[in-house]
Order: structure tokens, then C-alpha cells, then sequence
């Protein structure tokens, strides 16, 4: 099993964006992907990612250290997902 | 509530004046009227309690009356005896009962911590010094009524008590809500009992020595409450000043404009006596960086309107920034009565501002890249 772990923005660029609802990803993991990753979650006060002007929108999540930005509850799955069937 | 500032000389001693009440079982207004005013011109702080005779608006109208007459005549110095006798002489009379009737605790406390205060029907107020009973010498006065036939047939009796207030001082006075409640259940058949509220006060203090005035009257009023099973059986009040060292709050928001301040803000924040809220997720990660202490963002009981709260050693409470605060301003003009259930990080620092006398605000003036406009960004 792998480990991942999710480090969500729960700054103010972030969580007006949409990063209130990413929050809940604990209680919203498919059934088909649990029991199958050693998950993390945890929030981070700011990724201070929002002030890169690289175009980059909120809300930003890291997944083991890759960074997600214009995520959404879903895309996290996505994202999950497909390191879980990586293997 | 309010806070006023006491005591004129160099000591730093603060004068807590808080309220609690709840009004009789389906009635929407309060027929226990508590007032508290500070005289700007001569530092003095009055405090009236008036409990009008039955409940609901006709109670309130009196207890309004007498209230507002007896801070106003003590704010202008006429002699309290008179003053009683005015506001006896005055109140109108009730269509049912054919008498005119209200009760009333007034507390007049001078700069110089001289308080007198001045009793007519209330239960007696209770002075609690050092975590026990102080009783100063009352002087009792009966006042004269004019009108003979619309007053209660008993005689009106004014007690008169003064003392020097000393640091720590808690004077708690209430409504015959509170010594009456639970009258007639089996628990308290005769109602809670003077005495019992007494000890119950005594005890708190005992368990909760710093506990502040506003958090005293609701335990007060909650278990007057629970005496009546929630069905409050007469408007219940309770009303305590308490002096007291300040307590002390410092609220850090926003980065400093030049990074090369940021540690003169950690500095002054780790080198603050007080209580310490950290408002911004920058703000934070630069207390973090400079202090070596790791922030944990909570993810349980999450609200969907306010960011969740964080914990950082060292800072009582570690929050998102503007977002928080804006819903603490709006919580705080509503001016809500009701108790917070302090569920969100707003409420919680709410309660932490409502609990302190002095709030200090470091505000860092840089400007949230992350908020301007990435078309015209800098």
C-alpha cells in the first residue's frame, strides 16, 4: 500500500475558491479506494502558492509533494486514483 | 456587557460589569431591567438592577422607570433617601393589582473605589472577597409613601451599605428570580434559597478563581434555569462587578510590508503578557518560520462558512484572516445576546475578545498579492 499524503491550503485565496468542500475529502473516499493507500490528510495554514503569478489559481492542494491547483473535491479523487493504480 | 476602566491612580485595576437574564417562560420581554453607566465626567460607574412588579412589558415599563430615574438621580447627586422617594411617588400604578411597585439594587462606585450600594426588596447582594463572604454594616431607612392607597401596604425599607473596593472584589446581586426558582418542585419546594445561591457562587469562585463576571452571572442564571426545569417561572437576573488586574489580548494579523520586520513582530509577539490570536495563514507560517513551532491546521467539525481553526504552541488561537474576521465583526455588531457555541473559529475568537479587557491589534500593512486583480498585478 502506498502512503499519500494530501496537504490541503486553508488559506483565504483557497478557501473561498472552493477548498471548504476539499476538506472533506476524509469522509468522501470511494469505496473502490479504500483500504488501498496509506492516507494523510492534513491541512496547512497557507501554501503561499496564491501569490506565484504564474497564472496559477486556487485552491491549491499538495499531493506527496505534487502540487494541485484549481482543485476540487473530485480532482483529489482523480488524483488518488490514479497513484493507487499506478502500482 | 461592559468594561470600564477604574480606579484613577497608577494601579492597574478594572471594573467588570456584566449582566446575564432570561425572561419569565413565554414572555418576550424582560421584566428585570439591569443599567450600567460610567459618568464620564467624574469617572463614576452606576449600576442600577430593577425588577418590576409582575412580568413581560408592564414589568418592564417599571423596572425601566425606576432604573433609569435612580442612575440619573444618582449621576446628578441628589440624595438617594429623596431620590427613592421620587421614583416610589412616581411609578404608575397597576390596573390588576391597583399598586405600584418595582424593586431596585443601585451601586454607585466612585474612582476611588469607594462603593456604596443602595437596596430596596432585591434579595441582598453578596460581596465576596479573597473566596469568602464580607458583610458590610447596612443602614436601613424607611421611606414615607405619598401614595398610601396604590403602594404595597408593607413598609418601603432602603438599605444603606458602603465599603472600600479592593482588588478582587466580586459584588453579585440578582432578581427573586434566582432565590425563587424551582420553587415547588420537589428539590427546592421553598425555591433555591438565598442561601443556597450563596454557596453555589462560593463555589464556582472556589473551583474557578479567575473566572470573569460575564461567565459568573451565566452560570447563575443557567442553573436558576435549570432549578425551574427551563421554564423560567419569573425573569431571572444576576448582575456582578467585578475588580479586577486587566486581562490582557493581542491580535496579530497580516505580514509586516518589509519581510526584514517579520521577526521585530515574532519578537513582540512571543514577548506579550496576555492571551494571543493569530489571524492569517501568512501571518501564521511567519510565526512558524520564526519560532521553530509547527502549525496544525484542525480539520474536524469543519463550518462551511468560516476556514477552520489551527493550533500553534504559544498562541491560543490560530486562525485564517480576513474571512474570520469579518464574521467576528458581524457577530459582534449583532450584539447577539444568546450564548456562542463557539463551533467556528469566528465564535471562538469572539469569546476570547468578550473575555479580555484590553485587545491589543498588530496589523502588518502589506497588501495580499493573492488579492488583487492577476490582470493588473504587480
Amino acid at each position: 500500500m502506498k502512503n499519500i499524503r494530501v496537504s490541503i491550503c486553508t488559506g483565504t485565496a483557497c478557501f473561498v475558491m472552493g477548498a471548504s468542500e476539499i476538506m472533506m475529502l476524509e469522509d468522501s473516499i470511494p469505496e473502490d479506494l479504500q483500504g488501498r493507500m496509506n492516507l494523510e490528510i492534513e491541512g496547512v495554514s497557507c501554501l503561499e502558492k496564491c501569490t506565484n503569478h504564474n497564472r496559477q489559481k486556487a485552491p491549491f492542494v499538495l499531493i506527496n509533494d505534487n502540487l494541485l491547483e484549481n482543485a476540487t473535491l473530485a480532482g483529489v479523487i482523480d488524483a488518488l486514483r490514479t497513484i493507487v493504480e499506478e502500482e | 456587557m461592559q468594561f470600564f476602566k477604574g480606579f484613577s491612580s497608577g494601579n492597574e485595576t478594572f471594573i467588570e460589569v456584566a449582566h446575564h437574564q432570561v425572561s419569565k417562560y413565554k414572555q418576550g420581554a424582560e421584566g428585570d431591567i439591569f443599567l450600567s453607566q460610567k459618568n464620564n465626567k467624574d469617572g463614576r460607574i452606576i449600576t442600577a438592577l430593577s425588577d418590576g412588579l409582575g412580568s413581560g412589558i408592564k414589568a418592564g415599563v417599571l423596572a425601566t422607570l425606576t432604573a433609569t430615574m435612580a442612575i440619573k438621580f444618582v449621576a446628578s447627586d441628589i440624595p438617594i433617601k429623596r431620590a427613592a422617594e421620587i421614583i416610589m411617588n412616581t411609578l404608575p400604578v397597576c390596573k390588576e393589582r391597583g399598586i405600584s411597585y418595582a424593586t431596585f439594587t443601585l451601586v454607585d462606585i466612585e474612582p476611588n473605589a469607594r462603593v456604596k450600594v443602595i437596596e430596596y426588596d432585591n434579595p441582598p447582594y453578596i460581596l465576596i472577597r479573597k473566596q469568602t463572604f464580607v458583610e458590610p454594616i447596612k443602614e436601613f431607612t424607611t421611606i414615607e409613601r405619598k401614595n398610601i392607597k396604590t403602594g404595597p401596604k408593607k413598609e418601603a425599607i432602603i438599605h444603606y451599605s458602603h465599603y472600600e473596593a479592593r482588588p478582587g472584589d466580586r459584588l453579585v446581586f440578582f432578581s427573586d428570580g434566582v432565590t425563587q426558582s424551582g420553587m415547588g418542585s420537589p428539590h427546592f419546594p421553598f425555591g433555591w434559597g438565598y442561601n443556597n445561591v450563596q454557596s453555589f457562587i462560593l463555589d464556582i469562585v472556589g473551583r474557578k478563581p479567575d473566572i470573569s463576571a460575564r461567565d459568573l452571572t451565566r452560570e447563575v442564571v443557567n442553573q436558576a434555569l435549570l432549578n425551574d426545569a427551563y421554564k423560567a417561572k419569573d425573569d431571572i437576573t444576576c448582575g456582578i462587578i467585578f475588580s479586577r488586574e486587566p486581562r490582557d489580548l493581542l491580535v496579530i494579523t497580516g505580514p509586516p510590508l518589509y519581510p526584514e520586520r517579520d521577526a521585530d513582530l515574532v519578537r513582540s509577539f512571543l514577548n506579550f503578557e496576555g492571551k494571543k490570536i493569530i489571524s492569517g495563514g501568512t501571518t501564521a507560517n511567519i510565526v512558524s518560520r520564526e519560532t521553530g513551532k509547527k502549525v496544525h491546521v484542525n480539520l474536524k467539525n469543519l463550518d462551511p462558512k468560516i476556514p477552520p481553526e489551527s493550533e500553534m504552541e504559544g498562541a491560543d488561537l490560530v486562525t485564517e484572516g480576513i474571512i474570520t474576521m469579518a464574521a467576528v465583526a458581524e457577530i459582534l455588531e449583532k450584539n447577539t445576546k444568546q450564548d456562542l457555541s463557539c463551533r467556528n473559529a469566528a465564535e471562538k475568537m469572539v469569546e476570547l475578545f468578550l473575555n479580555s479587557d484590553r485587545i491589543v491589534f498588530l496589523v502588518g500593512t502589506k497588501i495580499n498579492d493573492a488579492h488583487q486583480d492577476p490582470q493588473h498585478a504587480c
